[in-house]
């Protein structure tokens, strides 16, 4: 039985169209994001003791963990976040080690550094972890084992322990009882420093609290108060709490950044510094090396509003004495430090958008200088921060190279001046995003518009006009021509501009234009591989502005952005990403044609309300409220544009089941908590009435329950909840099928008449003109976070239905055919049913491999999924975002208007000149017998 | 009463946490140690999933489960794993003795089926039970494109069908030329009847005459080729 409907399933997948090997990676796109590098968890490291190269690990903001080959900037492997996860990312890697520990929110993982596995975990419950170091030493003696963690957990348990680097387990536990904020923890060979902020009750400034703790027993051996002039506020004023150097260092200093003050830990005595004073210190940036056995010497970054310099301190460890060595002068314009060591050697890498410069920590004498070749990722961004690794031979610098995060948001190797790779980080945490309309195609329309509205003759003339005009462009096109043959033939492609995605036969270079949480604005070209046609800051539109959840509207030729931090709303047009202004535009709001009414509706305090007009005003016209215990989660609409290739469905008997198209369909969905029930409304937005209601129970309603809908059909999925002992288990997906009447060739109640209302859909010759709703159900493996309808431009091909699986992190397109409610159940199909392509009725649907659009390419976190018709009738081009970025086209029914990569186009050629050389040798033939037969005539 | 608390304390920490792990073997289909970073498995039961990433060696850790019923999965980007139900009760290690200890049992689960329906057992045990999970089968994204091979081109029936008539229009004369005379006298009577019978052997006739060089060379059908059996009769006559 459940092999038959392996076998049923397994039928009608063969239909399915799969991605193509040789298209994978052409016709789609996929940027594996990490999000922006965490300064202090940013490092090069070697995945193995024994490994030549090293690899670059970082945890980025949004706490996504991941190596990074520094070759050539592909990802070898990350974690996203588990989905709930709270506090920053720390991530520590011992020498010679072959993993790196990271501590996210109240999880401190080990994974293996080469391949990203797990170690080991260890969750502490409720605590986040504060700070994360490894012990790099024991008494004084290197641990070349597995070297154990320090960690410091705060929010619940504020306590301190040591974690064994073999298993995670703790080994002691150091309980902080005082109250205190806990801060960092610093480890020398000898001894475990915790650092904690000490307020007094009398209020004034918080005191920096040292509490030295023996690594072994974790113990405590001593603590003492440094006295700091109530100077610490919070924990901004400390710049530095050293680790691991063989002086751990603590440094802070007052508001204005005029003095610093550094102790070395484990000495009561502060020695403080003025920063330099001919000109207001903005920020001061301390760079100490972190590797145990380096030099104890280290870098004080001043940035200024003009420029940046830096001077070098060295820590004197016989007589605890810090004292200044040597300043770096200053440099107009941002840049950046960063430090690196070879052996005990401390090398300070100075990188600035011009520059690099490489200076020992000994003496302020340029080891290496290498001027920064421009990349066009990298034009008008600076430094933000970075790490390097320096070859130094003899007594100059032979080769560096910097993983620098610039401020356009591009994460970029600079391997010793040249820009190597560059990773365009800035667009992971995308919010929202639209595909943008071109105005030069509206060009187009509008002129074809003014021939249509003139007399013939004038439009003759218009036309004829055009047509010389474009004319000018024949030259061009024409000495283009062999190379465009040339490309055809051989399969090579070319690099696209925005005129050729305006000038698009196929309409597949689309752009979409995205924004993101930290307030920019990027344009990507789907159909050339995912290129950044242009990337801006919308801050600099709007200075005092601070994005949260930017949303896009797009319109011909321009963009609207809205953020709830900025009132009124932004507008940039489409193609360059420059600004317009409000009065620029030519408003294009749906104007009602005369006679009409235009209802709008939004979700209002949690009801359903219909309006009169576009925006939302006092008096609703129609209110859907949902039963009592139960509120809204969302709604759905069909697709703005949502075009219909046939009104009805042909049936193997050739008679027609007529479609329900209302275009106003709503489905609403709400949730009930107690009674752990799900309801699906459907309404028509413009009167208000409900045309159909299905509740499911047992529903897990923390779950998401997406839906989506389109032409005459809806989808959702539920999460079945374990508790309400349901008889089954695991994910539902529901499609129904809306019918204008349950038997074929009927048209219901409004078949007779000519005219309905919209207003009163369910009000026509009593309460029957309500759709018929077939639906069914399957149960389906995975959770789904989102689903979308894939789009073209004339609806004649098959729909396919895009889910998000966040589990397997992919994107799968489910065919119309398997989700039709019509599959007959419990039986085989007859031959009428056969030849409308519907097999039997199978409870589950497994997401066939070939099915996943993104086919190896694991797209992580991804929010939403859009969809936008080309120029081509059989193929729709799909946009994901989210964490990751990814684009590809799809044609459901097969390209069946474009020839694939599978037609040969030389063969074709070959074929066709060997005809003509048959041909060749045949017509004497031909001619010869010819001549005969008149010869031979009687 | 005093042994009692203990006891309690014994119990709250046992109502806690069960704690297991699965497992992938190594078989013929998969090295587990090949598999990505990014699979994973999820415990499903109610609210947000249970999830346990790959270790180092092959291995899901789940800590802390609390009694229920579970559908475990395992994502994985390259393999298929079977999806199993695993159940975490907490029972009387002696029945009456009060001393209890937490059971898990893993069975086959299947889709599309009733969450009784379970299927061969694949473990029973307490704390720190070690299930395995197998993979069913790779998964291939990819579809194969049909190209060009001269085998399938010629299993066309057009093609066939092509090829055959192709033989009868050149083996024909052939045959007919190595006949010995009485034989295709006979043969050629025996046409003049069916000519004269039916008009079907008639177009026989004409595939028999097929020209195939003046067809390629897109020649109309013209009065020459209805004339080409007359030299034959004036032969005769002659």
């Amino acid at each position: 039985m459940r092999l038959h409907a392996v076998a049923a399933l397994a039928a009608c997948l063969a239909t399915a169209s799969g991605v193509f090997q040789d298209d994978a990676g052409h016709i789609d796109f996929h940027y594996a994001l990490l999000g922006y590098p965490k300064q202090d968890a940013t490092f090069f490291q070697k995945p193995y003791a024994a490994s030549k190269a090293s690899l670059l690990y970082t945890v980025s903001e949004n706490r996504t963990i991941g190596a990074v080959n520094p070759k050539d900037g592909t990802v070898v492997w990350r974690q996203a976040p588990s989905p709930g996860a709270r506090g920053g990312g720390l991530l520590r890697s011992g020498e010679e080690q072959d993993t790196i520990i990271s501590a996210l929110g109240d999880r401190i993982t080990a994974w293996s550094a080469s391949d990203g596995r797990i170690v080991w975990e260890t969750r502490v419950d409720g605590a986040i972890a504060e700070d994360l170091e490894i012990l790099e030493q024991e008494d004084g003696i290197t641990n070349n084992d597995a070297k154990d963690a320090i960690v410091l957990l705060a929010d619940g348990s504020q306590t301190v322990r040591r974690l064994d680097g073999k298993t995670g387990r703790a080994k002691w536990t150091f309980a902080d009882t005082s109250g205190d904020t806990p801060f960092q923890v610093s480890t020398s060979p000898t001894t475990v420093y915790y650092i904690s902020l000490h307020s007094p009750l009398l209020g004034g400034g918080s005191k920096l609290r040292v509490t030295s703790l023996s690594p072994i027993t974790g113990k405590k051996i001593d603590s003492y108060t440094l006295n700091s002039d109530s100077e610490i506020q919070s924990k901004a004023n400390i710049l530095f709490a050293g680790a691991n150097t063989a002086a751990p260092l603590l440094a802070w200093t007052d508001k204005a950044n005029k003095v610093i003050k550094v102790s070395i830990i484990g000495t009561k005595g502060v020695s403080s510094f003025n920063t330099p004073s001919n000109e207001a210190v903005e920020k001061i940036v301390l760079h100490a090396p972190n590797k145990a056995n380096s030099l104890a010497h280290f870098l004080v970054e001043y940035q200024t509003a003009t420029g940046h310099s830096a001077e070098v301190y060295h820590v004197d460890l016989k007589r605890s004495s810090v004292s200044k060595a040597y300043s770096l002068p200053q440099l107009k314009g941002k840049g950046t430090f960063t430090t690196s060591t070879s052996d005990a050697n401390v090398y300070f890498t100075r990188v600035t958008a011009e520059e690099v410069t490489v200076v020992s920590s000994v003496s302020h004498g340029i080891l290496g200088r290498w001027p920064v070749k421009g990349s066009s990722a990298l034009v008008g961004s600076y430094p933000v921060h970075g790490v390097s690794e320096v070859v130094v031979k003899g007594d100059s610098a032979s080769a560096v190279r910097s993983a620098i995060l610039f401020s356009n948001g591009q994460w970029a190797l600079i391997r010793n001046g040249e820009v190597a790779w560059s990773r365009p980080e800035f667009l992971s945490g995308a919010v929202s995003a639209v595909w943008a309309e071109l105005p030069e195609e509206e060009a187009l329309a509008h002129e074809l518009e003014v021939e249509g509205h003139q007399n013939v003759i004038s439009a003759y003339i218009h036309r004829v006009k055009r047509h010389l005009r474009d004319l000018e462009h024949l030259p061009a096109w024409l000495q283009s021509l062999p190379n465009r043959v040339l490309g055809n033939l051989l399969g090579t492609s070319k690099d696209t501009t925005i005129e050729e995605i305006q000038h698009d036969t196929f309409g597949f270079h689309k752009l979409v234009i995205l924004a993101t949480d930290k307030g920019r604005l990027v344009a990507l070209d789907v159909g050339s591989q995912g290129k950044i046609v242009w990337s801006i800051d919308m801050h600099q539109f709007a200075l005092d502005a601070t994005f949260q959840q930017p949303s896009l509207k797009a319109y011909r030729g321009y963009v609207e952005m809205k953020d709830p931090g900025f009132t009124g709303s932004l507008f940039v047009n489409s193609t360059t990403g420059g600004l317009l202004k409000a009065q620029e535009l030519k408003t294009q709001l749906p104007v009602p044609l005369e006679g009409q009414t235009l209802v709008s509706f939004d979700l209002v305090d949690g009801e359903l309300k219909g309006f009169v007009g576009i925006e939302p005003s006092s008096e609703a016209v129609w209110t859907f409220t949902p039963p009592s215990g139960e509120h809204i989660l969302s709604y759905t609409t069909r697709p703005a544009k949502d075009p219909v290739a046939s009104i009805g469905k042909v049936l193997g008997d050739r008679r027609v089941l007529y479609k329900y198209l209302n275009p106003n369909l709503v489905l609403v969905t709400a949730v009930s908590e107690s009674a752990r029930r799900a309801s699906i409304y459907l309404l028509d937005s413009a009167s208000g009435q409900l045309l159909h209601t299905v509740s499911h129970y047992g529903v897990d309603i923390s779950r998401p329950i997406p839906s989506t809908m389109s032409e005459n059909w809806f989808s959702y999925s539920l999460a079945l909840d374990a508790t309400s002992s349901a008889a089954s288990r695991g994910y539902l997906l529901v499609a129904a099928e809306l019918f204008e009447s349950p038997l074929p060739d009927d048209r219901g109640p409004l078949g007779a008449s000519s005219n309905s209302s919209t207003v009163h859909p369910a009000g026509v010759k009593g309460d029957i003109a309500k759709p018929y709703v077939l639906s069914q159900s399957y149960q389906i493996p995975e959770e789904i976070s989102h689903m979308t309808v894939t789009q073209t431009r004339q609806g004649i091909t098959s729909r396919e239905l895009l889910v998000t699986l966040p589990d397997s992190n992919s994107i799968v397109g489910i065919p119309r055919q398997v989700i039709d409610p019509r599959r007959p159940i419990g039986r085989d199909p007859t031959s009428q049913e056969q030849s409308e392509g519907l097999v039997k009725y199978a409870p589950m649907i497994l997401f066939d491999p070939k099915w996943h659009l993104n086919h190896k390419y694991e797209v992580m976190g991804i929010k939403e999924v859009i969809t936008s018709e080309s120029g081509l009738e059989s193929t729709s081009l799909v946009f994901a975002y989210g964490l990751d970025i990814f684009g590809t086209r799809v044609a459901p029914s097969f390209a069946f208007d474009i020839l694939g990569k599978g037609f040969n186009k030389v063969q074709m050629l070959i074929t066709v000149a060997a005809l003509f050389v048959g041909v060749l040798f045949v017509a004497p033939l031909v001619r010869r017998k010819q001549i005969n037969s008149l010869w031979t005539m009687p | 009463m005093r042994a009692s608390i203990p006891t309690l304390a014994f119990l709250a920490s046992v109502t806690l946490a069960a704690r297991f792990m699965l497992h992938v073997p190594t078989t013929q289909l998969v090295n587990p140690s090949t598999l990505p970073s990014t699979t994973h498995a999820t415990l499903q039961s109610s609210g947000a999933p249970l999830d346990a990433h790959i270790t180092r060696s092959n291995s899901f850790n789940f800590y802390n489960v609390s009694a229920g019923s579970y559908l475990a999965t395992v994502h994985c980007r390259d393999f298929a794993f079977e999806p199993l139900r695993i159940d975490v009760t907490v029972e009387e290690t002696v029945e009456g003795s009060g001393q209890k200890k937490e059971m898990i049992r893993a069975w086959q689960t299947f889709i599309g089926n009733e969450w009784d329906n379970k299927g061969e057992t694949r473990g029973e045990g307490g704390n720190g039970l070690v299930i395995e999970v197998k993979p069913i089968g790779q998964k291939y994204y990819y579809q194969e494109r049909s190209g060009f091979s001269p085998l399938s081109f010629l299993k066309n029936p057009m093609i066939l069908m092509a090829l055959f008539s192709m033989v009868l229009i050149f083996g024909m004369p052939y045959l007919m030329e190595n006949m010995d005379p009485e034989t295709r006298a006979e043969f050629e009577e025996m046409q003049k009847k069916g000519a004269l019978g039916s008009g079907g052997t008639n177009t026989a006739a004409q595939i028999q005459n097929f020209d195939l060089a003046s067809w390629m060379a897109g020649k109309t059908e013209s009065k020459s080729r209805g004339q080409s059996p007359a030299p034959q009769q004036s032969k005769k006559r002659g």
